[in-house]
């Protein structure tokens, strides 16, 4: 009997009237696995973390963590999940170790074992000297890092984490980043469910991702297997000394360039599929042809290109009105 | 110019609010008429069907008249309930549990040269003593006086209890005052706000059971309303001459405190649990502050209240808090003379829960 998976979701969806939020997603998560919901915003990826945590009920479908169904067997779901939500769900009339023994104590936890085990968890996010500060004082980096404390403290087998950066500055998002690294070394069987817009944190973080438009999950797979599987990801831009005559500009294309344009004679760009180094055999091409290159860009696919090449659309525009 | 544009904003914008929500706008029309319909009947009304106790020890021609003048009191003007009760001992035990407001005694050899009646009065409720005194003194001057020359002996008046100021027999309604306001700011109102800030997703996604969610601030709430009524309770007993309160009625009047604050607590959670906005709770404060305090008979004697706010009053947990503090702090009573108010505050919390508990919804 094989045990089960940590996340499996089964045609979930949630109507809100007559708009739909989420449209029959389906999907699984293994344990150890970080698994991504890139999407912009008012894709759905809020809705569905909160029917997996129980706190929206599903129109439809069904969605089992740990083998627990979400409808029938909430105690035992709020049991084995963590939840680092979007809200503010810290206190913020209480200090930080405060917050965590109140949480600790929903769990089930007192006495010696929270205390160790909030000492463990501040220490881990980095919090431990400011455990006595009031979380109205603490930054929003910090904050947030006492958020996913909060997540944690009960040692879940699943982790939900909804747009963990947002809002965030760059070093912040770092220092957030890395401890995920951390918590998942820590515990290599804990599965990881994150849901984002920003493409480099999906990119970053997850081994596997699902891209999120208007309700349905468009593609599944890693993150490299969906920029290479892009016929035109990799943008290459060329600058020469001279102006590329007739013959060049047809090798050019011969070598796999596609949508091959000139913005003057001597500067040329075009897009390739990624992997295979379109642009440094032109760029050679040319050179043996005794062209001098002045100046070589490649910019190389993106999950922004990915989400584009499904919806024409960029990952940061609004979803068209329904 | 700029500031103009600026004023016109807001108050736009606080327009818009309002008129968004027409709960609150509702409440906050109604609110007033309320307070005036409430206040106007359970204020200020004249006084009616106060319990009075009569014990005729003449039995003579005089009693007689004066137990007719008595029913007439009864019938005519609804000024009181009189029972006839058959000794002094009986209707003064009658008097110190609360069931009469004043015991008239109409002595043995009753008549116009003496001994004259003796009227004692609860006067921890002054209101119905005046009245009453005045009514049974103009009862005994018509039926003493045509038949005589010599002065009518004049009635006794005796109070019952050590004399009381206003601000003495306040304590009682002050304290659960204390208790209501305190009871506002914590509890299930909690949840309330939380809502609005999305801290209750926190909690909602743990383990813990509505029940424990629903007992957990039902106990907070009490617990804060406990603190300001007893702070308040402490502050009466030192400022006024309580001489009848012994050690035993203070700690039963710290347990009424605190099972009066148990069943507020409820009672607010009750009444927003399936609330989902915090501004419902500003709309809706005053009007309850009204329907819960006023028919408590804190401030003017429930029995002259009409039925409608009768009824309203023999729900509302502060009427019993108020009853029972008054029995033991300002009347000397014995704890167990209050056990019935116990009785109810903890079934009210228990029921009030229960149906908290059923509404609630968990989600978010």
């Amino acid at each position: 009997m094989t045990s089960p998976r940590p996340i499996e979701v089964e045609r979930l969806s949630r109507k809100f009237g007559d708009f739909v939020a989420d449209d029959e997603i389906s999907f699984a998560v293994a344990p150890g696995e970080i698994y991504g919901l890139l999407g912009p915003n008012g894709a759905g990826k809020t809705t569905l973390i909160r029917m997996l945590t129980t706190l929206l009920p599903p129109t439809s479908g069904t969605a089992r963590i740990e083998g627990h169904d979400i409808v029938r067997e909430k105690s035992a779901v709020r049991r084995a999940i963590g939840t680092v939500s979007q809200a503010q769900t810290t206190d913020e009339n209480l200090t930080a170790r405060e917050n965590l023994a109140v949480q600790g104590k929903m769990y089930g936890l007192w006495g010696r074992a929270l205390r160790e085990r909030i000492e463990h968890r501040l220490k881990q996010v980095g919090l431990w000297e400011r455990r006595g500060q009031i979380a109205r004082h603490l930054s929003g980096g910090m904050r947030r890092r006492l958020e996913i404390a909060r997540g944690v403290l009960h040692r879940p087998r699943v982790l939900f984490l909804d747009e963990p950066t947002t809002g965030l500055d760059p070093q912040s998002r770092r220092a957030i980043w890395d401890m995920f690294g951390e918590l998942r070394s820590h515990d290599p069987e804990l599965a990881i469910i994150l849901t984002t817009h920003q493409m480099e944190e999906a990119d970053h973080l997850c081994d596997r991702i699902a891209i999120l438009d208007a309700g349905k999950i468009l593609c599944e797979d890693s993150p490299a297997a969906l920029k290479r599987d892009l016929a035109t990801g990799e943008r290459v831009e060329l600058e020469t000394d001279r102006a590329i005559s007739e013959e060049d500009r047809r090798g050019i294309a011969d070598e796999g360039a596609s949508d091959v344009r000139f913005d003057s004679p001597t500067h040329v760009s075009f897009t390739a599929r990624p992997g295979e180094a379109t642009g440094r055999r032109v760029a050679r091409l040319l050179e043996l042809e005794g062209y001098h290159i002045v100046h070589l860009t490649i910019a190389l696919a993106t999950l922004e290109d990915v989400f584009f090449s499904y919806t024409g659309r960029a990952l940061r525009e609004a979803p068209p009105a329904p | 110019m700029l500031a103009l544009l600026g004023i016109a904003a807001i108050g736009q914008r606080a327009f818009l609010t309002l008129w968004r929500q027409p709960v609150l706008v509702v409440s906050t029309m109604i609110f007033p008429l309320v307070y005036l319909v409430v206040l106007g009947n359970a204020m200020n009304r004249p006084l009616e069907s106060v319990p009075l106790a009569v014990v005729d020890e003449a039995g003579n021609a005089y009693s007689a008249e004066c137990r007719r003048g008595v029913l007439a009191l009864e019938t005519g003007r609804r000024l009181v309930t009189a029972s006839f009760v058959g000794d002094r001992a009986s209707a003064l035990d009658g008097l110190r549990r609360g069931r009469y407001r004043g015991v008239w005694i109409l002595p043995f050899g009753l008549s116009p040269r003496g001994p004259a009646p003796s009227f004692i009065a609860d006067n921890t409720d002054r209101f119905s003593v005046e009245t009453l005194e005045r009514a049974l003194r103009q009862v005994w001057q018509e039926v003493s006086a045509p038949r005589d020359v010599a002065p009518a002996a004049a009635a006794v008046q005796l109070d019952a209890y050590p004399y009381l100021d206003y601000l003495t027999y306040l304590g009682p309604a002050v304290v659960c005052l204390a208790i209501f306001m305190g009871s506002m700011v914590s509890g299930g109102l909690q949840v309330l706000e939380d809502r609005m800030f999305g801290y209750h997703e926190g909690y909602l996604v743990t383990p813990i059971t509505t029940g424990t969610l629903v007992a957990g601030n039902v106990l907070a709430g009490a617990l804060v309303a406990s603190l300001a009524g007893g702070l308040v309770l402490a502050a009466i007993l030192v400022i006024t001459p309580l001489s009848v309160a012994g050690g035993t009625s203070v700690a039963a009047a710290a347990a009424t405190v605190f099972l009066t604050s148990t069943a507020i607590a409820a009672l607010w959670f009750l009444l927003f649990a399936r609330a989902r906005s915090a501004s419902l709770l500003r709309g809706m404060f005053g009007i309850i502050n009204v329907l819960l305090f006023f028919p408590s008979g804190a401030l003017y004697p429930v029995e002259s209240y009409p039925s409608w706010l009768l009824s309203i009053s023999a729900v509302d947990p502060l009427t019993y808090g108020v009853r029972a503090l008054r029995n033991l702090l300002l009347r000397g009573a014995a704890p167990r003379a209050v056990f019935s108010d116990w009785v109810f505050l903890a079934t009210f919390t228990v029921v009030s829960g229960v149906l908290t508990k059923v509404l609630f919804r968990r989600e978010v």
